[in-house]
């Protein structure tokens, strides 16, 4: 009971308090909506905007999930690649690495310069914040099999392709599914960004047009709906995780989720 | 017992570069395993035992001699042998079946004939209701039947075993043995089996290769006397003591300070 407790009572009183105190703070103080939409305010503008909200939304979902797909499919490649193949590893991995550190707020402009302002340099944006993840834990996962279980097919007779396939796949899908949680969730951030450097809808989109009309509870409106679409994205990919790795013994399934 | 031997090594050499000199590690070994024979390799800890296993998997190639299997060179070469190690080194996401099964689909065996000689054997050694679980939930020693099984079934001519009961308590150490002796003698295999122990060694085989410390040389071949089906507790007799005894006394000449 006491470890129920402190898993949910806790955290959810916590914010239960938070948003309380905001309340109050805002009738006490009387802070205008412009500066500070009191929660009850936001909570009405959802419920107003409901349609329009829920159709930005499943834009910025589409978006993200092509990001997603785009980012499993060049990871899990070339993370393959890089621990088949060191020498490509050795000579790429500084590459990715910059491109990893390049702000995306100037990245973007950039490859609107260089892609014009369709689909492209979206979800180019999107593959390279939702490549990295994936690849660099899936290529650590691919180096950790247990080294008994190496030996053992190794002396059975086991080619290079059998080992991966029986051992290093398997292995390391536990460190998949940690990239592709934390994935999921950069995947809406990357998106918004993505859709505030030039869309036409979109819950970025959304966002600009509000924050330019100084709607200030709209815009939280908008951000409690961000928020919302990560925790959906990160716990569709914690209840995957679960369904597929199934082997682990109980109670070490959760320590991937340590980021919330 | 006619036709080659299982299994030939001659004049086999290793030693592995360290500190910029070479170290030694094997030296002119030389021995053989008749077709359904069970034969020891007894020396102390470190005496190079696993990495003569390494050069008779083709994991490693030795310096010197060669290896044969059913009377050809197999010397480098992989996927003759089968391999029972000190860790079971089950795969941990698929179930006891499925490890047995998979292991025999990678020497060759088709899929659904696997998956039938799998369930069939597990039946015969009484672990039919564990083969839909996850062998981490095994204990031990359950884990290492199924680990031998997985030896036992594998088309190969030679069924290697290195030191399968090292990691056991004593008294499932003694069980397994008893259990081992009784499979083997109803399932004649060609085995070449590893330990440190003498009584182990004894109580099993029908010869013994008594080894020194690194470099590793054959001191001595000895031929056990004791009749087969052999007692589990052939331990008990005069004989066996003084058996023991003897190689005991062979093995601290030749300079073994544990392990024995």
């Amino acid at each position: 009971m006491d470890s129920k407790v402190s898993r949910w009572l806790l955290p959810v009183g916590t914010l239960a308090c938070a948003l309380l105190l905001w309340q109050a703070s805002v009738a006490i103080w009387d802070i205008k909506p412009f500066t500070l939409p009191s929660p009850l305010a936001i909570g009405e503008r959802i419920v107003e905007q409901w349609d329009r909200l829920l159709a930005q939304s499943g834009s910025t979902l589409r978006l993200a999930l092509k990001g997603i797909g785009l980012g499993i499919a060049l990871g899990v490649l070339s993370a393959i690649v890089f621990h088949l193949i060191p020498v490509v590893r050795a000579a790429l991995s500084p590459i990715i690495v910059i491109t990893q550190n390049i702000p995306l707020i100037a990245l973007g402009p950039l490859l609107i310069i260089w892609f014009g302002f369709g689909l492209t340099p979206k979800l180019v944006l999107l593959a390279l914040v939702c490549y990295f993840p994936i690849a660099w834990s899936m290529l650590a996962g691919l180096g950790q099999a247990d080294p008994h279980l190496r030996e053992y097919l190794e002396m059975i007779g086991a080619g290079r392709l059998t080992v991966l396939r029986r051992l290093e796949l398997p292995a390391s899908l536990p460190y998949f599914f940690s990239g592709l949680k934390i994935t999921a969730t950069y995947s809406i951030t990357a998106a918004i960004v993505a859709e505030w450097l030039g869309a036409s809808e979109g819950i970025g989109y959304y966002l600009v047009l509000k924050s330019k009309g100084y709607d200030t509870t709209s815009v939280f409106a908008a951000i409690v709906c961000i928020v919302g679409m990560a925790l959906a994205f990160y716990g569709i990919a914690a209840l995957l995780e679960r369904l597929v790795v199934r082997w682990r013994p109980a109670g070490r399934s959760g320590q991937g989720g340590g980021a919330l | 017992m006619n036709g080659p031997d299982k299994l030939e090594l001659i004049g086999i050499g290793k030693s592995y570069a360290r500190g910029g000199k070479r170290h030694p590690v094997l030296d002119d070994i030389s021995l053989r395993v008749a077709d359904g024979e069970f034969v020891t390799l007894l020396g102390p800890s470190g005496s190079g035992k696993s990495t003569l296993f390494r050069l008779i998997g083709g994991v490693e190639r030795p310096d010197a001699g060669r290896i044969l299997i059913d009377g050809a060179e197999t010397t480098g070469e992989r996927g003759h042998i089968s391999y029972m190690p000190q860790q079971a080194s089950l795969f941990p996401w698929m179930s006891v079946a499925g490890n047995i099964a998979s292991a025999l689909t990678t020497a060759g065996i088709e899929r659904r004939r696997a998956a039938a000689l799998a369930a069939e054997w597990l039946g015969r050694i009484g672990l039919a209701d564990v083969a839909d679980e996850y062998p981490q939930v095994l204990s031990g020693g359950m884990q290492q039947r199924v680990s031998f099984l997985r030896a036992l079934l594998m088309p190969r001519g030679v069924m290697c075993l290195d030191e399968p009961f090292a990691a056991l308590d004593a008294l499932t150490r003694a069980e397994m043995q008893a259990w081992l002796l009784r499979l083997w003698e109803e399932e004649r295999r060609s085995v070449l089996f590893v330990t440190h122990s003498i009584e182990e060694a004894l109580t099993l085989s029908d010869r013994i290769y008594v080894l020194s410390k690194a470099p590793a040389t054959v001191l001595r071949e000895i031929a056990v006397p004791f009749d087969r089906p052999r007692r589990a507790d052939v331990w008990k007799e005069p004989a066996f003591v003084a058996l023991k005894e003897e190689v005991l006394a062979l093995l601290q000449r030749g300079g073994a300070g544990d392990g024995v």
